[in-house]
């Protein structure tokens, strides 16, 4: 229970769910998604293995804020730019 | 150039009057808000004068306890019945099965992911984060609520 490695990979979890609530598909959408994807590498002991899906985890994360900002991006391109038809 | 002389002596002349009207406006739009702060008290001062003919507890509470924009103070008991409705909203507990006391792994078969969500839960519920070492720790909505009510100074 006193595993470091448990603590990281909770405190992934908690962040993605954090990051998941603006999700365009919704946030439960993305919830259930989470979990399965958590749940598919539950069987995992290999600490190497884990810290690399924690890796992977962390990637996830980057990924997701790029898409925020480029949806944010895009939103305001249209607002300022594109003239209204 | 005379045309434009006269033009702008026109403008200057009718800005200020502009100006004036504006202020004017302002200063009934901050005036409104006064007369609608004045109108309980005055109805206060009614009902407190009518008090002996019909009571009315509500109305003497609602003007003299000051509302700030905090929330009422908290008590185990509020602690628990929000704790217990943040449990029932959650969609995988089953809110026939849900006790003060059940154990959220043993009793509500959830497993350690769902446990940190409900945590996450309770910190919006509540307004203030809980850190994981001690969220771990804690397994069932009594727990929480003996959590909640020291990191609150709630006692009673």
């Amino acid at each position: 229970m006193a595993n470091p490695i448990r603590g990281e990979v909770i405190k992934l979890y908690k962040n993605l769910l954090y990051i998941g609530r603006e999700y365009p598909q919704g946030s439960s959408y993305f919830r259930d998604r989470l979990k399965s994807a958590f749940m598919k590498n539950k069987d995992v002991t290999d600490p190497e293995q884990i810290r690399k899906l924690v890796a992977r985890g962390e990637f996830v994360i980057k990924e997701l804020e790029a898409l925020y900002f480029l949806r944010k991006y895009r939103t305001m391109k249209k607002r300022y730019y594109e003239p209204d038809d | 150039m005379a045309a434009r002389v006269l033009q702008q002596c026109v403008r200057s002349f009718t800005r200020p009057s502009l100006r004036l009207c504006t202020g004017n406006l302002a200063l009934r739009a901050s005036a409104a808000p006064l007369a609608a702060i004045h109108r309980p008290l005055s109805l206060f001062v009614d009902s407190r004068r009518t008090r002996k003919v019909a009571l009315s507890p509500s109305w003497s509470v609602g003007v003299l306890c000051r509302q700030y924009g905090g929330l009422p103070p908290l008590t185990l008991e509020s602690i628990k019945e929000r704790v217990m409705y943040v449990l029932k909203l959650y969609d995988k507990v089953d809110p026939e099965k849900l006790q003060p006391s059940s154990h959220f792994m043993k009793d509500l078969g959830l497993d350690s992911l769902d446990q940190v969500e409900i945590i996450m839960a309770m910190e919006d519920e509540f307004g203030f984060e809980i850190p994981d070492a001690e969220a771990e720790k804690l397994m069932s909505p009594d727990e929480i609520v003996q959590y909640i009510a020291d990191k609150k100074d709630v006692y009673e």
